[in-house]
């Protein structure tokens, strides 16, 4: 009885074996392949957002390696301009400005705005990148430090309220900035960005000369290729320079092959660190609501090795 | 104090028929690659644009002539720009949502694949490119030397068939009709 049951055991497990191997499912055993070869690998997160600006500010995404993104950015005057002004489309505030990429994760860029007559250049680095896989990082973190120069003088001592002409030192002021951000989906990203304003000149020594802020923005992909996007600074009130406003602004984007055009509506008539972080004098509430619009164009100079096949 | 050597053996037997019957299903039957290579290239009036990918996995049943091909879609390198790249995965093949391309099915014709050889067959299955799935009859050549199986085949994707639309601004640079090439070594699994 005994060895009835132990052959009977043995056929059992013949057959079990057989049919294992019979019906092998290659789909199945291709999925088990490939979650193995994936294990070492590590997917980073693409198009957090669509360009390098969110609206006024930077976003965490870097400009890639050897490619010179072309911007051309425009505030127009206040809605409360009124009909006269036709609602502020008779002036207009303009940056032009080149961001290049040194390497994916290093840009260097600078620009030229008429508002304040001002130059700016800026390092941008992207410390951390969003990556699901072997490296598992929820965020990506993207530093920031720009340098801008203000060369209206008249315009100056009318806001600094200063009788002698501003030295050279005196028109410089510094922004840094620590960008946070997480693309939660495909069409859903977040960023924070604590921002340091450093102004070498102001109005008065009860005035502080650095200003802090924290701001936030969101993209919201309406579809596959426009989404809506949100921008605000908080001013820390102690820092705050007088008369001065938090800025917000919402905005459209827009791509089209090499080209990104983003429309928006914004209280900041400046396009630099220091003007909507630390300068912005306009008002929601008032109608001091510019229309504005970016284009970005991007040309590749250098093509990066991971592109070559 | 007699039956304990029994008992051993006995479960010196069970292991061994186990052994055995693992031992039998060892024909090699099933060959595997890894690192298949993959091509596109799309021709358009103002633009060419080619990418290529060496991660396509695949594996290729020679008993039952039966096979499976799988594809990450992130893995293509090439491209005219890094956003062309960009454009590739987040606009067109939404790589986020649907992250592989698939192609399993069957082999047509009623070749030996265990004699060495050069074969022209016709591969008959479901073709998976950003959600849609289609069924393909695509030729490919297959030659079989000492235990190596080495595929190549030449195929055209429509980005219509697959739900891909192309904007009209960029009607003159994607071409609707892809040109692929596969190019896979296959060895015993």
């Amino acid at each position: 009885m005994k060895k009835k049951f132990q052959l009977l055991f043995v056929l059992l497990i013949l057959c079990s074996v057989k049919s294992i191997s019979q019906d092998v499912n290659l789909d199945s055993l291709l999925d088990t392949e490939e979650k193995a070869k994936n294990q070492n690998k590590t997917q980073r997160t693409i198009a957090t957002f669509k360009t390098t600006r969110l609206i006024d500010g930077h976003t965490v995404e870097t400009t890639q390696g050897g490619v010179l993104d072309l911007k051309i950015s425009h505030r127009f005057g206040e809605l409360n301009d009124g009909f006269y002004n036709m609602f502020g489309l008779d002036e207009a505030s303009i940056r032009i400005g080149m961001d290049y990429g040194l390497t994916n994760r290093l840009t260097v860029g600078g620009g030229r705005s008429s508002y304040q007559k001002l130059y700016d250049g800026f390092l941008k680095y992207r410390l951390l990148w969003q990556s699901e896989g072997k490296k598992n990082i929820p965020v990506s973190v993207t530093l920031l430090a720009a340098a801008m120069f203000e060369t209206d003088t008249a315009a100056m001592k009318n806001e600094k309220k200063i009788s002698t002409s501003p030295s050279t030192a005196d028109k410089f002021s510094y922004a840094y900035q620590v960008l946070i951000a997480r693309k939660f989906s495909p069409a859903f990203s977040l960023q924070l960005m604590p921002s340091l304003v450093h102004e070498n000149l102001v109005d008065s020594s009860a005035t502080s000369n650095d200003i802090f802020a924290i701001g936030a923005g969101a993209r919201l992909k309406l579809t596959q290729r426009s989404s809506f996007s949100i921008e605000y600074f908080y001013t820390i009130p102690g820092t705050r320079l007088p008369g001065t406003y938090n800025t917000f602004s919402i905005g459209y984007e827009i791509e089209t092959g090499g080209h990104v055009f983003q429309i928006h509506l914004s209280n900041s008539t400046g396009m630099t660190e220091k003007t909507f972080i630390a300068e912005n004098y306009g008002r929601w509430s008032k109608g001091d609501i510019h229309i504005g619009f970016n284009i970005s164009r991007v040309f590749t100079i250098r093509k990066p090795k991971d592109m070559k096949m | 104090m007699y039956k304990a050597p029994v008992k051993y053996v006995r479960i010196l037997f069970v292991f061994v028929s186990v052994i055995a019957a693992t031992g039998f299903r060892q024909q090699p039957s099933i060959y595997q690659t890894t690192n298949g290579q993959i091509a596109f290239r799309s021709d358009a009036p103002l633009e060419t644009i080619k990418a290529v990918s060496n991660d396509l996995i695949g594996l290729l049943d020679i008993n039952k002539k039966n096979f499976s091909f799988k594809i990450d879609v992130h893995s293509f390198k090439g491209f005219n720009s890094p956003l062309q790249k960009e454009h590739f995965n987040e606009n067109y093949m939404e790589s986020d949502k649907y992250p592989y391309a698939s192609f399993s099915g069957k082999i047509i014709e009623d070749v030996d694949l265990s004699v060495d050889g050069t074969y022209e067959v016709r591969a008959k299955g479901n073709l998976l490119i950003h959600n849609v799935t289609q069924e393909r009859i695509i030729k490919s050549n297959i030659t079989v030397k000492k235990n190596v199986i080495t595929v190549n085949s030449g195929f055209t994707v429509l980005l219509s068939e697959h739900d891909i639309p192309i904007p009209k601004v960029v009607y003159q640079k994607l071409a609707d009709e892809i040109k692929v090439e596969v190019n896979a070594t296959f060895e015993p699994r």
